[in-house]
């Protein structure tokens, strides 16, 4: 339980004050709700055609109207969050973990990071999307695979930054006295130096859920992602786009929520970045 | 103080390359430490002095393998410590222990006092479960003079006085054999200074483990010493008794050091004070 | 002494730090004089305030939450707190200048040593380039820096330890300050370089006349260059004399404890007489003498702040028990 309790109230102490990023959070908060609670929320069924009601207007019991197959838009709108949180969350576990084995790893083994980091650097070249795009022609469209695929994107910067900091603690005076008192390398990678890059690594988690939302909706759009029976933001997007002129709302409100998520999520970040260890806070620049 | 040398150095030389400021292809070569040898005896202290750059502290660092540019010879217990791989010497790490300059740095942010002292009695495997590693920090903390209660708390809620001491614990919780001290005073104010001065002195003495106090101030060096080392640019100029530096200084530099310093007059009287050797809380 | 023959008074100073909304008091009313020619040092730890007075007075403490919230301070007959940031701004560097304790930080690393000591002269006199490179090599060699026509050109990190904080003095000392104040000029250096820059200092102000404000956590050091002295502790000046005074009487008891912490050159002796304990937080002070739960005199009077008595010729002790102590005394 302490280890939730700190990252909370490392949370809690960064919004002080700052009400954009409040309000922000509250958002997220919101959506998390809705994302978890989508199938009490939700009055339909996302998958649920109503052929005769193709393209209302939002109104009553279709709140935000319906699409071209007759599904109610704020159903699926709900759903969409839940798969939202999936997709950030997925991606955020993967980035981190194999960013942040990576860039530890290569920081304090120096021999190992000259050639790792090559390899990111390698990667990092590729723009972001164009990475994602190259790895989801290779591998079929599934939840899955594009939460690997997005990752694995933001596993390269992740590692980059992890990789900058070890090497700025490994040389901290407490690692040399933890190596005096006959810890190991993993003991001290582990129980040392990453309890110190919690805080960084926070803030970096919020940015890449953020982009991971932009990342997923592109590659939806494109008619990569998410398989299409999906009911995400992105997909609603890439499905309804050619019925912009007579039914506007089905792009307005997934698009609306798309960009109150990634703002938000952006505010929350900057407000940690901002009480973060000041060791730390050129190294992060975001994603 | 025994007649045993209890850790012999050999002709250590310590050599770092490093890049030059000055050009891609350029290296410089900062020869630190310079053929030194040097003895310390079980039960004592001693103490090397010396200036910025006389490589005092790499010659510690080196003895607690934090620095693995020397060549030469440092034996301890009957073997090279010096090639040893880190891996060999790892046992060793329980008999030899590092007090570090900075109460500020040296102690992990992120872990409360507990995890930090508890450590060593893990590693080193002197204890069997948390209760009893609980048992013998509350045991430590009250010898350097804090609460037991401290072990539930961080680093920044201690001063920079405290923080040695519990750095001084952590030391002192495997029983070491050879304690470096590192400007282990240094850093603090100069009350404070002579606390913590007593705290290493009283178990120093109680203990009865050696000591290579490493310093660049000769007043506190003389108070701790039995023995003290005068470096010079990576060499030492002289070795000798506490007694015989002060008031008998051959080398040149050591008569130089010693007129430097800035003179107090002599004390007319001592006070007594709240409690026996110059109070802890 | 008259506010016009004291070069400098500070009366009754109190500075206090903005945080969270609410003043924090840490320097609690201090007041002293310094007059021309005279060395004064202020002695004390951590948390004492002896930095934040010497800022007050150089007037470094505009845009930081450091807020001075009472006295004044009396420059040549002038309150300092009353002028205008121009005013201030046209004495810093000309008729006061300040040297820190860090010189490597204190100097612009990007800059040649030169450059930094001409622009010192230039925002204050008005002198062509020439005449300001011909100034600097003056005071380069004022303060002995060696070979000076090419370390005027020189970058900072190509210099030593010492000869960083000699440029400092140099850039001090450009404009021939009436007072000087040295925040631990020496504290970063070696011991033998320490002594070299003490000498130069006291040199100087023997050929200048400035007055110079030294301080330290060094009583070795105060006494060795210092007229006349004042400890600070906990915001507030619990003694003050003339620097020989200082050791011959027994003054405040955190001064003797402070002199007791030193460990003695000249003998032997077993165990520290260490003062116990530590400084409180700046919002936990005891009520009365704020040294008292550290005292081995203290006594229930302690409650009430102690007055500043007098108890010889310009010895002043923040004590109830000044005078006693000294008839204690064998």
């Amino acid at each position: 339980m302490r280890v939730l309790i700190s990252p909370l109230r490392f949370i809690l102490e960064a919004l002080r004050g700052r009400k954009l990023a409040t309000i922000g959070a509250l958002w997220l908060l919101l959506i998390i709700v809705l994302g978890i609670g989508a199938p009490l929320v939700a009055p339909f069924d996302p998958l649920e055609i109503d052929p005769i009601a193709r393209l209302s207007e939002p109104g009553a019991p279709y709140l935000f109207g319906t699409d071209h197959f007759g599904r109610d838009t704020f159903s699926r709108a709900v759903y969409g969050a839940r798969m939202a949180l999936i997709i950030g969350f997925g991606s955020v576990v993967v980035a981190l973990l194999c960013g942040g084995l990576i860039g530890m790893l290569s920081g304090y083994f120096t021999g190992l990071g000259h050639i790792l980091m090559r390899v990111v650097d390698v990667l990092m070249a590729f723009p972001a999307l164009l990475l994602a795009l190259g790895l989801m022609t290779i591998l079929e469209r599934s939840v899955m695979n594009t939460i690997i695929v997005i990752g694995t994107v933001y596993a390269t910067t992740t590692a980059r930054i992890l990789f900058g900091m070890t090497l700025k603690l490994k040389n901290d005076v407490f690692i040399d006295a933890a190596r005096c008192t006959g810890a190991g390398h993993f003991s001290i990678l582990f129980k040392h130096i990453l309890p110190n890059l919690l805080s960084p690594i926070l803030v970096q988690a919020t940015f890449i859920f953020a982009f991971a939302q932009l990342q997923a909706a592109a590659l939806d759009f494109l008619g990569l992602g998410l398989p299409p029976e999906t009911p995400s933001w992105g997909n609603m997007l890439a499905e309804e786009r050619i019925y912009i002129t007579r039914a506007p709302w089905l792009l307005i409100y997934p698009g609306v929520l798309i960009i109150l998520s990634v703002f938000s999520m952006n505010l929350l970040g900057d407000a940690l970045r901002d009480r973060i260890d000041p060791r730390f806070k050129d190294d992060i620049a975001g994603v | 103080m025994s007649a045993n040398p209890f850790l012999e150095v050999n002709n250590l030389n310590v050599v770092f390359h490093t890049k030059s400021a000055s050009g891609m292809f350029n290296k410089e070569h900062n020869h630190a430490v310079k053929n030194v040898s040097f003895s310390v005896y079980e039960g004592e202290v001693l103490s090397l002095v010396g200036e910025s750059g006389c490589g005092k502290t790499t010659i510690g660092r080196v003895i607690t393998h934090l620095e693995h540019a020397g060549t030469g010879e440092i034996i301890y217990a009957g073997q090279n410590i010096l090639t040893m791989s880190d891996t060999r010497f790892r046992p060793l790490r329980k008999q030899i222990q590092m007090i570090f300059q900075d109460p500020y740095a040296s102690l992990n942010p992120r872990l409360t006092v507990e995890k930090t002292l508890s450590e060593p009695l893990f590693i080193h495997k002197l204890v069997k479960n948390r209760s009893d590693a609980r048992t013998k920090i509350a045991a430590m903390l009250n010898e350097v003079g804090l609460n037991a209660e401290a072990m539930d708390r961080y680093p920044h809620e201690f001063s920079g006085g405290q923080r040695q001491r519990i750095g001084i614990a952590r030391v002192m919780m495997v029983q070491p054999r050879l304690i470096i001290a590192d400007e282990a005073v240094s850093a603090l104010d100069v009350s404070i200074q002579a606390q913590v001065l007593n705290l290493l002195k009283q178990l120093q003495r109680s203990s009865g483990v050696a000591m290579l106090f490493i310093s660049h101030d000769l007043a506190v060096v003389r108070h701790i010493s039995d023995r003290i080392a005068v470096m010079y640019q990576g060499e030492i100029v002289e070795l000798n008794e506490t007694r015989q530096i002060f008031e008998q200084p051959q080398h040149e530099y050591t008569q130089r050091l010693l007129s430097s310093i800035p003179v107090i007059p002599s004390r007319k009287n001592i006070e007594p004070t709240l409690s026996s050797n110059g109070g802890m809380l | 002494m008259s506010k016009a023959e004291a070069l400098l008074r500070v009366e009754n100073l109190n500075i206090a730090i903005l945080e969270n909304k609410q003043l924090q008091p840490v320097v609690r009313g201090i007041s002293f004089d310094l007059h021309t020619g005279e060395t004064l040092g202020i002695v004390g730890e951590s948390g004492s305030g002896k930095s934040l007075t010497a800022l007050a007075i150089m007037g470094l403490l505009t845009g930081t939450p450091i807020r001075i919230t009472g006295g004044h301070i009396w420059f040549k007959g002038e309150d300092l707190l009353q002028q205008s940031k121009a005013q201030r701004r046209a004495l810093m560097g000309n008729a006061m200048a300040m040297i820190f304790q860090e010189p490597m930080t204190s100097l612009n690393p990007v800059y040649r040593i030169g450059d930094q000591i001409i622009e010192t002269i230039k925002q204050h006199q008005n002198i062509n380039a020439n005449g300001a490179r011909k100034r600097a090599l003056e005071l380069l060699d004022m303060v002995k820096i060696p070979d000076a026509t090419h370390r005027i050109d020189h970058y900072p990190h190509q210099l030593s330890g010492g000869q960083r904080q000699r440029v400092m003095i140099a850039m001090a000392l450009a404009c021939d300050p009436d007072l000087l104040i040295a925040d631990e000029p020496t504290t970063a250096l070696d011991v033998t370089v320490q002594k070299e820059i003490l000498e130069l200092m006291a040199e100087l102000q023997r050929t200048t006349g400035t007055a110079i404000i030294l301080i330290s956590h060094d009583l070795g050091v105060i006494t060795q260059t210092c007229d006349s002295v004042a400890v600070m502790y906990c915001g507030k000046i619990v003694e003050s004399s003339s620097t020989k005074n200082l050791f011959d009487r027994l003054g405040h008891p955190y001064t003797r404890g402070l002199i007791n912490s030193i460990p003695p050159l000249d003998n032997d002796i077993e165990w520290l007489n260490a003062i116990p304990g530590q400084v409180p937080a700046l919002n936990a002070l005891p009520t009365g003498c704020p040294f008292q739960p550290r005292c081995y005199h203290a006594q229930d009077q302690c409650n009430q702040a102690p007055p500043l008595t007098l108890i010889d010729d310009e010895h002043k002790v923040r004590c109830h028990f000044a005078v006693q102590l000294q008839s204690s005394d064998s």
